[in-house]
């Protein structure tokens, strides 16, 4: 589809940048109110629903058992992908995955694996021969803006209530899946020639690139990524990176609150 | 069906494993306006079935060749989350989504006033997140909820309701255990201001008065599930809890 908006949208956005204002009229580094759900899915073995304004995101994990890859038979498998389907947007066409989604996928992916909040060996049965694989599935169902986020939040919330289905496979006793850490993302938009934190959907649209981070609860980086044309300096890079660790250590208080209850 | 028949669907003292009776449907909430990026929408929670449906348009109907001159088309997709059953579904249409799309769109073309809307397209979407049989009602009845909240005009409303036989009993509204083990379903789409019939399939084995019995069991759970749609729509409407 063909957006006619974006010209004239995009001079609103310059000229409410020169005052350091925004649409919605929140701050440069203010997000939207998130709101957390937990395992409200019946069929899941963990499962999250994250609201961030516009944007609703469920995430479910399921398990499976499966042979482990010949280079590492005492190791368990993590898998996490994301579906844009058309219900989530009227921009979003049916078909085979887009390159959208499998980034998406991806990058949510890469910042739970690399954080190592897993540990892939507690994933095996029976040395070369039995492992589990968990599948992370994230299910968009409104894009209202900064879907990343919102993905990352519902898949590490998700898979922190994850209970592992022994039983139903015949492998011992039901227990709760051991996630040591809360790997959480940041995405930054560039907006009227600046970055902001957590993007909504017209400033997506009229906006430039984004900066993807997800941070471990230590702070140490586990996934960047730079998506969309457009360029920035190590400058800007530092004053979001900064930010990151703030609007990080909030949501990472957030599922631990929900936990809490 | 499978009538596998060597599980106890029905209790010694007449009742469903989960206590209902056997013309009792399991509890249904509504909920319209659900998704903020849709021009209309609904999420119907049915049991432990949890169904949402968004709709877009009308909007211009592309490709080309599926536009008809004289009415809008319903391009109707029911997809199942890979989460939302025991054994994880791998993403990606298959056979039985897209028959249940099928027959939902063209069920939706009659009762959604199409003529009104040349050349142009609604679409809507059906996703299933957390599925214990009965989800293709569920479905339905959110996609008329939320083509309602669309402001799109019909004629009336769709609501998705089925009832079965286990055990050689009829009963209203089949959970997981009865759908796997019992000998048929009869999910229906019924229009509650006219008593028409927009959507019917079955499989299994139903003799004519069992058939009589079945379809008398819907039309009176259709009547209860109308009420909720509509106290769904006029809460979304009225300002009411929304």
């Amino acid at each position: 589809m063909v957006e006619l908006v974006p010209t004239l949208l995009r001079q609103e956005l310059a000229r409410l940048a020169e005052d350091d204002l925004r649409l919605d009229g929140r701050g440069r580094w203010e997000g939207r109110e998130v709101t957390l759900e937990t395992d409200c899915l019946y069929n899941a073995e963990g499962s999250a629903k994250v609201v961030m304004g516009g944007t609703i995101v469920y995430a479910g994990v399921k398990f499976e058992l499966r042979t482990p890859w010949p280079d590492r038979p005492a190791q368990g498998s993590l898998m996490c992908g994301a579906e844009l389907r058309p219900v989530a947007h009227r921009k979003y066409e049916p078909g085979p995955p887009s390159p959208q989604s499998i980034e998406l996928g991806r990058v949510v992916d890469r910042g739970i694996r690399e954080s190592g909040c897993i540990d892939m060996e507690s994933l095996c049965i029976v040395p070369g021969e039995k492992v589990w694989g968990v599948m992370i599935d994230i299910h968009v169902l409104s894009d209202g803006g900064n879907i990343f986020d919102a993905c990352g939040l519902a898949a590490i919330a998700a898979l922190r209530t994850a209970v592992v289905p022994a039983q139903r496979f015949d492998v011992g006793e039901d227990y709760t899946l051991k996630v040591k850490g809360t790997p959480i993302m940041a995405s930054f938009t560039r907006v009227g020639g600046r970055y902001v934190y957590d993007p909504s959907e017209e400033e997506e649209l009229g906006g430039d690139e984004r900066i993807h981070i997800t941070l471990g609860d230590e702070g140490h980086l586990h996934s960047l990524q730079k998506g969309l044309r457009g360029v920035f300096t190590p400058a800007e890079f530092a004053e979001i990176f900064e930010v990151a660790h703030l609007r990080c250590t909030e949501l990472r208080e957030l599922v631990a609150n929900q936990e809490g209850n | 069906m499978g009538g596998y028949g060597d599980v106890q669907l029905l209790r010694d003292d007449g009742l469903r494993l989960d206590g209902r009776k056997i013309d009792e449907m399991r509890p249904m909430t509504i909920e319209a306006g659900v998704l903020p990026a849709a021009d209309g929408s609904a999420m119907v929670t049915h049991g432990l079935n949890v169904a949402v449906a968004a709709v877009y348009g009308p909007m211009e109907a592309h490709p080309r060749k599926i536009q008809r001159q004289d009415r809008a088309v319903i391009d109707v997709r029911y997809n199942m989350a890979p989460f939302s059953t025991s054994d994880r579904i791998r993403p990606g249409y298959n056979r039985r989504s897209r028959e249940i799309s099928k027959v939902t769109a063209e069920a939706l073309e009659s009762v959604v006033l199409v003529e009104r809307y040349p050349r142009s397209k609604i679409r809507v979407e059906i996703e299933i997140l957390a599925a214990e049989a009965g989800t293709r009602c569920a479905g339905l009845t959110a996609a008329a909820v939320a083509l309602a909240d669309a402001g799109i005009p019909m004629r009336d409303l769709i609501v998705g309701v089925a009832s079965g036989k286990v055990e050689g009993t009829v009963v209203l509204d089949l959970d997981k255990a009865e759908d796997n083990y019992g000998q048929a379903d009869l999910p229906v789409g019924i229009l509650p201001n006219t008593g028409e019939i927009a959507f019917l399939q079955m499989d299994g084995d139903l003799s004519p008065d069992e058939y009589n019995l079945a379809m008398e069991y819907n039309f009176k759970a259709a009547a209860e599930i109308h009420e909720i749609m509509v106290d769904a729509l006029k809460r979304r409407y009225e300002g009411g809890e929304n």
